[in-house]
């Protein structure tokens, strides 16, 4: 099978699982206590309005209708329109999901650039200093609540010294004139300055979960056959490294990779919270916290378009790094 | 692994497996060798330790919270006997910790870590808070333990079509993100404590019941699993008795990382105000409420973390441990 045709069969493949976010979240929120109606007109609506907002939003059918109605409206990109927001859900969804992925972007760069080395130079000193710091490191990582490394970089660093800012992010696509700043390149700069803190604090359980996982296979590469081949030809420790154990040993790497974008989106919606940032995170919690179903079912099935979309990235990543793949298995 | 099943004394009399490729030490799962293997690991034995004093901590605050109010005995009692109440307000608000100052007042012994923004004692709602976090742990982790164990095990073990329906339907639980999936779960049946737990546990059974299929997998064609069909014994018994027992290691393993998991998932839910609802302790509504007071009073938000961090580094190294000290692989 040729990777054009394996790519085509996992997108399909994502579709059934796609139906399922859909389906699971929809009947969640149809079983969610209160009207939406009362929460648009307040509470004792007259039977008129009340009616009339029925028909307009279509509530007064019958549950399967509603949800096959719902089902062709998302075959067609059209999400539904927000109660709260009263805008197409899908407006407020491209607003805001640059946003949050910007931020899973920013946040998976800082980890993969952290954890590699980490990972590798714990393995390469095993039981020596530098792999306990790194492991420690790794071990307080991924224990430690990512929000309230969010609060206590704020404490730290915004507080006590004022080096970076903990709200108001400043997008980089942002105008400039809003930004008050001459040039794209300020805003960039601008930016990135104010992306540092959520960056830390969401990608540091990403960074420690990376390290383990780079250390470990790292040890179980470098414990190979064909390394030992290696080394008693008398292959220089660096080059073994570089040319033999590498490439082998980022495949769980990746694979952990895209397990690892859901957690981060979690992770997302309370960063997001800590600082204060209007991308998908919050957009769902204030969904939410107003009823709005046609937004808290958008936002959901995005989301988990966001996971399928990065996990169907690193299965086919997996072909150019490790040649020995042929899909074949991969179901 | 053809002699693991003798190490229970569980052998029920099916024919032994041959010996071929019996390049592992015998009988290297169970819970006796587990135990053996635990104690002559330093990080199990630490995180161990620290489970140990969580457990008895959060084991007092649920006698003294749920269990003494149900014979009469006034809420909090133990503590007050002792201390103080986690939920009286007994000094000035948000006082620092001990030996410091900030704009509120000066930090006494009496309230070691100081108060909280309704003035109650920190260190008492960090120990209460602990009943909360060890009990989300626990039982969200027995519930996708227990469900993933049957999804997991039925679609390894039958295979075809069942296993694809039933993989597909994990696949899509865990394509929505955890949080937000236990958020929407929450919205629909209940905001409180009780639905978290389900919440957490039903958005965790794809971990299980991936890593039970796949052990199911590679049990399955074993000679000895062989034998027992051959032999007449019933697929629910063979499932029950010999393919979940020698899933036993890298389960536990998997279950105790989970309850460290959990205990973050819940305080971050707790964090975004759905979790325990006050005035109840819970270590994430604790740096929810601290959020306000960030500036003039810092230690507020460290402590809560400091607890769930130092939990969660428990469940972890006990993990860790009980993967290495298991692992026949490592053990070189």
């Amino acid at each position: 099978m040729g990777r054009a045709q394996y790519t085509i069969r996992r997108i399909l493949q994502a579709i059934p699982v796609l139906l399922g976010v859909v389906t699971i979240t929809y009947f969640l929120m149809e079983a969610m206590p209160g009207d939406p109606v009362s929460i648009m007109l307040g509470p004792s609506p007259s039977a008129q309005q009340a009616a009339a907002i029925r028909a307009k939003y279509g509530l007064d059918q019958p549950l399967w209708l509603r949800y096959l109605n719902y089902l062709w409206d998302v075959v067609q990109l059209d999400l539904g329109t927000s109660l709260y927001y009263e805008v197409p859900v899908t407006q407020k969804i491209m607003e805001r999901l640059p946003v949050t992925v910007l931020l899973l972007v920013s946040s998976f760069a800082f980890a993969i650039a952290t954890s590699i080395p980490l990972g590798i130079i714990s393995a390469q000193r095993r039981n020596k200093p530098t792999d306990h710091v790194a492991r420690i490191v790794a071990l307080l990582g991924v224990s430690t609540p990512s929000f309230w490394i969010g609060l206590v970089l704020i404490i730290l660093f915004s507080y006590q010294v004022n080096w970076f800012p903990a709200t108001n992010l400043v997008l980089p696509w942002a105008p400039l004139e809003e930004v008050g700043v001459d040039s794209r390149a300020d805003v960039i700069l601008k930016s990135l300055h104010h992306l540092v803190l959520p960056t830390l604090s969401l990608g540091t359980l990403q960074m420690a979960a990376l390290t383990r996982i780079e250390r470990s296979s790292m040890l179980e590469v470098l414990g190979e056959e064909y390394v030992k081949l290696a080394r008693a030809y008398g292959v220089k420790e660096s080059t073994i490294l570089r040319k033999h154990a590498f490439r082998n040993a980022q495949l769980p790497l990746i694979t952990l990779l895209g397990l690892q974008l859901t957690s981060a989106i979690g992770g997302a919606v309370l960063t997001e919270t800590v600082f204060s940032i209007n991308g998908m995170g919050t957009l769902i919690i204030t969904a939410i916290n107003n009823q709005d179903f046609a937004l808290v079912v958008g936002t959901t099935l995005v989301l988990g378009l966001v996971f399928v979309v990065g996990v169907i990235l690193t299965d086919l990543s997996y072909a150019y790094i490790d040649p020995r793949v042929t899909f074949e298995e991969a179901d | 692994m053809a002699t693991t099943t003798d190490t229970d004394g569980r052998t029920d009399g099916e024919p032994q497996a041959v010996d071929a490729e019996d390049d592992q030490p015998a009988a290297n799962v169970g819970w006796r060798y587990t135990v053996k293997q635990v104690r002559r690991d330093p990080t199990a034995l630490a995180g161990l330790a620290i489970i140990g004093v969580a457990t008895l901590v959060a084991a007092v605050a649920f006698l003294d919270q749920l269990v003494l109010p149900l014979f009469g005995v006034e809420q909090y009692a133990i503590a007050q006997a002792v201390w103080v109440s986690p939920n009286a307000e007994v000094a000035s608000q948000l006082l620092p910790p001990a030996m410091t100052t900030n704009v509120f007042g000066e930090g006494t012994w009496a309230h070691p870590l100081g108060t909280d923004d309704r003035g109650r004692d920190i260190l008492a709602r960090l120990f209460y808070g602990t009943r909360i976090a060890i009990s989300v742990g626990v039982v969200a982790t027995t519930i996708s333990l227990v469900f993933g164990m049957i999804v997991g095990s039925v679609a390894g073990y039958y295979g075809g079509r069942i296993d694809d329906v039933l993989m597909r339907a994990v696949e899509t639980l865990y394509a929505i993100p955890f949080l937000v999936l236990v958020i929407v779960f929450m919205v629909a049946f209940g905001r409180n404590l009780t639905f978290a737990m389900i919440g957490v546990g039903i958005a965790n059974i794809p971990t299980f019941a991936r890593l039970i299929r796949s052990r199911v997998l590679s049990v399955r064609e074993e000679d000895y699993i062989e034998a027992a069909r051959a032999a007449g014994v019933r697929d629910r018994n063979i499932i029950f008795r010999h393919v979940i027992p020698n899933s036993f290691a890298p389960v536990l393993v998997q279950a105790t990382l989970q309850i460290g998991l959990a205990i973050l998932i819940v305080a971050g839910l707790s964090f975004l105000g759905f979790g325990a609802q006050p005035p109840t302790p819970s270590w994430g509504q604790m740096l929810s409420q601290s959020r306000d007071y960030m500036l003039p009073d810092p230690w507020f938000s460290i402590w809560p973390g400091l607890a769930i961090l130092i939990t969660v580094v428990g469940f972890n190294l006990l993990g860790d441990g009980l993967r290495d000290a298991l692992d026949p692989r490592i053990n070189n």
